[in-house]
């Protein structure tokens, strides 16, 4: 079975979470068993969707689609539990205060642990995963590049023994591009799109692999400055909408332009005007090619 | 005048997730604290270029006098060094230069002390306090590092000490525990299966560099002691308040909720929340316009995007009812353009105290 595994990320606040949710909403509907990876320890998708509770085994939410909240220590222990196979050692391990205060600090050993199970699919070391298409809603911009980065940097620290092993087929693995894809989410404003486009140039010259951009909340209007014009004269609510249209609409197509020149492959999504989470993301699975 | 927000307030911390805004937020804090004649410092993590430039800070990391203000107090910027600051306070804490040299060697401590595991905000907090401590400002307002979540910036200094309060370097200098007392050794068994168990998972060669890594930053345990529990009293401190800032839809107001009550039982003093960019400058959802005239489409558009923001202010209103009781809760409308000079950072400050009279 070959498994995808996509990689949604972008700066906070761009709704990435809500894209990662429709695109495992669409693979689910073209027949796919998705998984949807969120990251942390609070789930967003529970408030979100008002789930009853989202943890670490998956809970089915749709036909076909799964939702699971990831953190480095719950994915270490099923790691643990897994390969030491002796209940009362996995359980000291985990109840030791040192081991605890060490997953938690100890350098990258979090993020790898979460690599580690995501790409445990494909490289088909740990507990089975059964899922056709893994879709991890990922940190933002700077901690995820920390996160891809945690294998390769454990890798060089740790050469030899099961660590330095495991560190460089992760790595492999998130460089093969025929298993992991790359979404980045950005909005029409210059700090996202100059985030976007240093994380694609990044990952290319880091890991080269190519990532898409996804332009969210794209205002589609046929409407355009000379149109806005008599508006903007106006001094009312209206006249002071067409003047913000105005300038969003400039500097949209301005960003646009800016992120053509970091990759050639970019995906518009557009503004919807919606606040009913299933609704908002059949909407954005709809748009997504 | 003094604005409520700054009353008997020395530090200032602007919380919140990743996107709300919080670097403007804080700059526009710092802009209205100086033209109340306050000496100010905004410390910031990751400034917007133009945020940057109009703050005078692009290319520098020292505490800059902003330039072209003429307020009736001073207002200073700067951007935290993540990598310096940690650096010199290894440099601080270790006793020997040679132990330095080393511990900047290890690999591990190259991937602490950049970007990974609560460093970050370790740093922040590291130049907070050497800030407040000399006394130099008036008020100081910080802008915390990008986390997924509010939380994640007050439990990375305590994750940090957790590591040598317990004495982990202890289990690696001697992990049979064979030079200890025999009450010492029955305790070691416990120990010895744990690293057993983590050499099965990980390889001898890991637990060699873990090892080696802890032994050379177990000298800066006093060190490091003393300062969480010199940040904590700062953090708790009845003259150090937070403000949450947070946006948008649903879940983040949730988890805002979530947060605030967090930010309480860890003693802190929360007392604003600021609703960031919730909507723009140009929607006033008591007067309809009359839009007779108008291009049909622009009309359109105008009305599903007034119908939308009539949605999401019901959803406000429900969250300012539960939060009320305390905080100060305050919305600052979407100016939209990006800021990039001083007056653009006032315009917010003027909408902050605008926001505050209404609250």
């Amino acid at each position: 079975m070959k498994q995808e595994i996509h990689f949604v990320t972008g700066k906070g606040g761009v709704g990435k979470s809500v894209i990662a949710a429709a695109m495992a909403l669409k693979k689910s509907r073209e027949g796919k068993k998705v998984l949807l990876v969120e990251l942390g320890d609070i789930s967003f998708f529970k408030d979100f969707f008002d789930l009853p509770s989202v943890g670490y085994q998956p809970t089915r939410i749709k036909d076909n689609l799964s939702v699971a909240l990831w953190d480095g220590e719950a994915a270490l222990k099923e790691y643990a539990r897994h390969f030491i196979k002796v209940e009362a050692i996995v359980k000291l391990f985990f109840e030791n205060a040192v081991m605890k205060a060490l997953v938690n600090v100890a350098p990258g050993l979090s993020e790898l642990a979460i690599v580690g199970k995501v790409t445990s699919g494909p490289r088909k070391h740990g507990p089975p995963l059964p899922f056709d298409c893994i879709v991890v809603d990922g940190f933002a911009t700077g901690h995820f590049i920390a996160l891809l980065e945690a294998p390769r940097g454990m890798a060089q620290a740790v050469q030899f023994g099961p660590m330095g092993e495991q560190s460089r087929s992760i790595d492999a693995c998130l460089r093969n591009t025929d298993l992991c894809h790359y979404h980045v989410v950005t909005l029409p404003e210059e700090l996202p799109v100059k985030e976007a486009s240093e994380l694609i140039h990044r990952l290319k010259a880091e890991f080269s692999v190519s990532a898409e951009i996804l332009m969210n909340k794209i205002i589609q209007t046929k409407l355009t400055s000379a149109d806005l014009k008599d508006a903007k004269a106006e001094n009312s609510d209206l006249g002071k909408f067409a003047e913000y249209l105005d300038y969003q609409l400039t500097r949209q197509s301005e960003m646009l332009e800016r992120t053509k020149q970091a990759t050639e492959k970019v995906q518009h999504l557009p503004l919807l005007y919606e606040t009913y989470a299933w609704t908002l993301t059949e909407k954005i699975a709809e748009a997504l090619k | 005048m003094s604005s409520a927000i700054f009353q008997e307030t020395k530090i200032l911390v602007c919380v919140g997730s990743g996107g709300v805004g919080k670097t403007t937020v804080a700059a526009s804090l710092a802009v209205l604290a100086a033209k109340e004649g306050k000496k100010v410092l905004v410390l910031t993590i990751d400034p917007a270029k133009r945020l940057a430039q109009t703050l005078g800070i692009e290319g520098t990391k020292d505490v800059t006098r902003v330039p072209g203000q003429d307020f009736k107090g001073e207002l200073y910027a700067s951007v935290i060094d993540h990598k310096k600051t940690f650096d010199d306070f290894v440099a601080r804490a270790a006793k020997k230069s040679e132990a330095v040299e080393k511990i900047y060697k290890n690999k591990l401590y190259q991937q602490l002390s950049t970007s990974l595991s609560g460093s970050q905000e370790f740093t922040a907090l590291e130049k907070l306090y050497s800030i407040y401590e000399s006394q130099a400002f008036d008020l100081i307002i910080l802008d915390t590092p990008p986390t997924k979540h509010a939380l994640d910036f007050l439990q990375a200094p305590q994750k940090l000490s957790a590591l040598f309060t317990e004495g982990v370097a202890k289990w690696f200098r001697d992990p049979a525990g064979k030079k200890t007392s025999f009450l010492g050794k029955m305790l070691h068994t416990g120990t010895k299966q744990v690293l057993k168990a983590l050499e099965v998972l990980t390889g001898s060669n890991f637990i060699h560099e873990l090892g080696d890594f802890f032994i050379n930053i177990e000298q800066w345990q006093e060190q490091l002691l003393k300062r969480t529990t010199e940040v904590h009293r700062m953090l708790t401190a009845p003259s150090t308040r937070f403000c949450l800032v947070t946006s948008f839809d649903q879940a983040k107001l949730k988890e805002a909720e979530f947060f605030s009550h967090q930010i309480r039982l860890g003693g802190h003093n929360l007392t604003t929340v600021v609703l960031n960019r919730v909507f723009p400058y140009w929607l006033d959802l008591s007067a309809e316009a009359a839009a007779e005239k108008a291009h049909s489409e622009l009309v359109n558009l105008y009305s599903q995007m007034r119908n939308y923001y009539n949605q999401k202010d019901q959803l406000y209103k429900k969250f300012e009812a539960t939060m009320k009781k305390d905080a100060r809760i305050f919305r600052i409308p979407d100016l939209v353009k990006d800021i990039s000079d001083l007056s653009g950072l006032e315009e917010v400050s003027a909408l902050i105290v605008e926001g505050e009279k209404k609250a």
